[in-house]
């Protein structure tokens, strides 16, 4: 272990994946603090540039951007009370209040230490749990890995905030696309329609640029540009920070331990952490009433946890393929095509680019701090830059960008508008495009364990039960499947004990 | 752009059904029971299963809860609503221009195409017209240059000859 650690260290600092740090750092800050562009979308319209770069700087970029990205998107909550990604959405109010009672440099502060904390202490976590979990994963046949891919869809449909019928819809249409092409058990073309491009399948990195870029971009031309942001001197940031630290212990290690789970579950991510952080706080805190007038606490709580979700998401993904949110689900894209394959020989063939990636995290989190800094002092001009020019480059480098990373296929375009519709019309009627990209990037991997364990057991369905891990999984998947029934049940059961009182 | 449960269940019915059709269709693997037509089937029956479900507005009480409680966030702002009402086709000219980015990239070059875009775009967006042509002329320059030389992507020339 330790010499693959120290070995782990001359791939980190080294002039290119420094500079690919601080690039994409910057990058990232800007990409989240502008509102209507995510971090998901940072991270899809890199993987072009991550082409050209050694592993490990790539998955340096994304690491970096994403986390400065979700940091970032706090900035114009806290200063004109919109979110800069749907992760700072669950506490923009308060951040907001906060600001107006004149403590705008108290509530950036704990978004920036908070987010820092979070990472690390996430990063902590996957440190500990990941090769821990790797050694378990060994034993896995085709067996556990179909139960397991077939739980995470699940769990994305789970996490939804929409309808549970939706989201298995979405999923199922996920895996509908996954279907297309020759990648399948026989090599026959399916759902090709004669197409010579479609052969190859559905590009993933060029649907996923289609529902997470271009579909903002869509949304931009409905919504009425955000209102300016007022002029503000902000004093000292870290101001009071290690105060509310030792006032708040209890609230962020709950907050890094909720974030890092969630970010875990296959397609929740930061956005969902901070919501669950968020109402949890609520729900314990000492001082409910004061939640929602520009109190601290559940600030604390939700910062320190959506960018704990970060590190999380790179556990099932690492581990088993399994992206835990949507930013994993095209850094696996990345790492496969950068001969970094998830699964659990990763913790042991590939030690030391393991330990580079959490030193990338540790580092990348310590960058916040100054950075972000820095940031907040220029948000007044970085805030300034107008939406309506910024969307249509962006556009444009939706379709270059997927053009690119479908091997220069023309093609690509095309996937990209498709998906762009497809994207933006579930997310209007609340079908959740998470689950939908879930599917399209584990269908390969379900459909191959599920073939391939048929074959084995004869076509018989026992030996997927009989195993004692797959026979686990079996039960959480149709636990999953039917706790939409047992919430409906349950609630349908308290109205009718409302509606007729005791006799 | 709101589309009604109704339409959009059976829609996802029918698509099941077609899906569970071709997948029927696809040919066996000789001496194996389960080939490509396994998975196709199982998802096809799924979607027609939940498309009916839909359909039916069965677990819209899950969608309903879950707009209550984002509406608790946000302040009512009908003037908003209205904008977004009045230029929902709109959100179709992005990949309405990617189509015209695949027809014409290739004839015409990537610089003129991806600049007039742009133009399009921002115009859309209500851009300061000062400031359309500028951003869109060193825009198109500036991805083409960073594309094609930093990246060595080769993005379509075109009639017109770059400097570098």
């Amino acid at each position: 272990m330790s010499s693959s650690f120290l070995a782990a260290f001359p791939l980190v600092f080294t002039q290119d994946v420094m500079i690919a740090m601080i690039a994409s750092a910057i990058y990232g800050m800007v990409v989240g603090a502008l509102p209507g562009l995510t971090a998901t979308m940072a991270t899809a319209l890199l993987v072009p540039v991550t082409f050209y770069l050694s592993p490990i700087a790539a998955i340096a970029t994304i690491i970096t951007s994403s986390a400065m990205a979700i940091f970032a998107g706090d900035i114009p909550g806290c200063l004109v009370r919109i979110p800069g990604t749907p992760a700072s959405a669950a506490y923009t109010d308060e951040a907001y209040k906060m600001t107006l009672k004149g403590q705008a440099e108290t509530a950036l502060g704990i978004c920036l230490w908070f987010s820092a904390l979070g990472g690390i202490v996430g990063t902590i976590a996957l440190l500990l749990i990941a090769p821990a979990l790797a050694e378990v994963a060994l034993s896995f046949s085709t067996f556990e890995y179909f139960w397991l891919a077939i739980l995470g869809l699940m769990c994305s449909t789970l996490v939804a905030r929409s309808s549970p019928v939706k989201a298995i819809a979405a999923m199922l249409l996920g895996l509908l696309v996954s279907c297309i092409g020759i990648e399948n058990p026989a090599g026959t073309p399916r759902f090709t329609f004669g197409s010579t491009d479609l052969l190859g399948g559905i590009d993933a990195i060029a649907a996923l640029v289609g529902v997470f870029a271009l579909a903002e971009v869509m949304r931009a031309l409905t919504q009425k540009d955000p209102p300016a942001i007022p002029d503000r001197k902000l004093g000292s940031i870290l101001k009071g920070q290690i105060a509310l630290t030792k006032r708040y212990p209890k609230q962020q290690i709950r907050g890094n331990i909720v974030g890092t789970l969630i970010g875990a579950l296959p397609g929740a991510g930061a956005d969902m952490a901070a919501w669950v952080s968020y109402s949890l706080s609520k729900r314990f805190s000492k001082e409910r009433e004061k939640f929602g007038t520009g109190h601290p606490e559940g600030l604390v709580e939700a910062g320190a946890s959506n960018n704990a979700a970060l590190a999380g998401g790179w556990i099932p993904a690492l581990l088993f393929g399994i992206p835990g949110d949507t930013i994993t689900a095209i850094a696996i894209g990345v790492l496969y095509m950068k001969g970094l394959n998830p699964g659990p020989t990763l913790f042991t063939e590939k030690a030391s680019s393991m330990y580079a990636l959490y030193i990338i995290f540790l580092l990348a989190n310590l960058l916040m701090i100054p950075l972000g800094i820095a940031m907040i002092r220029m948000s007044k001009h970085v805030l300034k830059a107008p939406r309506s020019l910024i969307m249509p480059v962006i556009m444009v480098f939706c379709a270059v960008g997927a053009f690119s990373a479908a091997g220069n296929n023309l093609y690509a375009v095309l996937i990209v508008a498709f998906f762009g519709i497809a994207g933006y019309l579930m997310e209007e009627n609340g079908f959740p495009v998470a689950a939908m990209v879930l599917g399209i990037v584990m269908g390969t991997m379900v459909e191959q364990n599920f073939v391939t364990s048929l074959i084995k057991s004869d076509g018989s369905i026992l030996p997927f039960l009989s195993r004692p891990i797959a026979a686990g999984l079996a039960f959480l998947t149709f636990i999953a499947l039917f706790w939409p029934l047992i919430a409906w049940l349950r609630r349908y059961k308290a109205s009718l004990d409302a509606a007729s009182p005791a006799r | 752009m709101r589309i009604s449960d109704r339409i959009s269940g059976v829609f996802l019915a029918l698509l099941g059904l077609a899906a569970f059709w071709g997948g029927s269709r696809l040919p066996p693997v000789p001496g194996q029971q389960v080939g490509p037509s396994a998975f196709p089937m199982v998802v096809g029956a799924g979607l027609m299963i939940v498309g009916i479900l839909i359909a039916l507005h069965i677990g819209r009480s899950f969608e309903e809860q879950a707009e209550a409680e984002l509406a608790k966030h946000r302040q009512p702002d009908p003037e908003a609503e209205a904008f977004q009402r009045r230029r929902r086709w709109f959100a179709f000219l992005p990949p309405a221009l990617m189509v015209a980015y695949y027809l014409l990239s290739e004839r015409v070059g990537f610089v003129p195409v991806a600049a007039v875009m742009i133009a399009i775009l921002a115009f859309a967006l209500n851009a300061k017209r000062q400031l359309i042509l500028p951003v869109s002329i060193f825009g198109a320059l500036g991805i083409h240059l960073v594309f094609v030389k930093l990246l060595r992507v080769p993005l379509p020339p075109g009639p017109l000859p770059m400097p570098w």
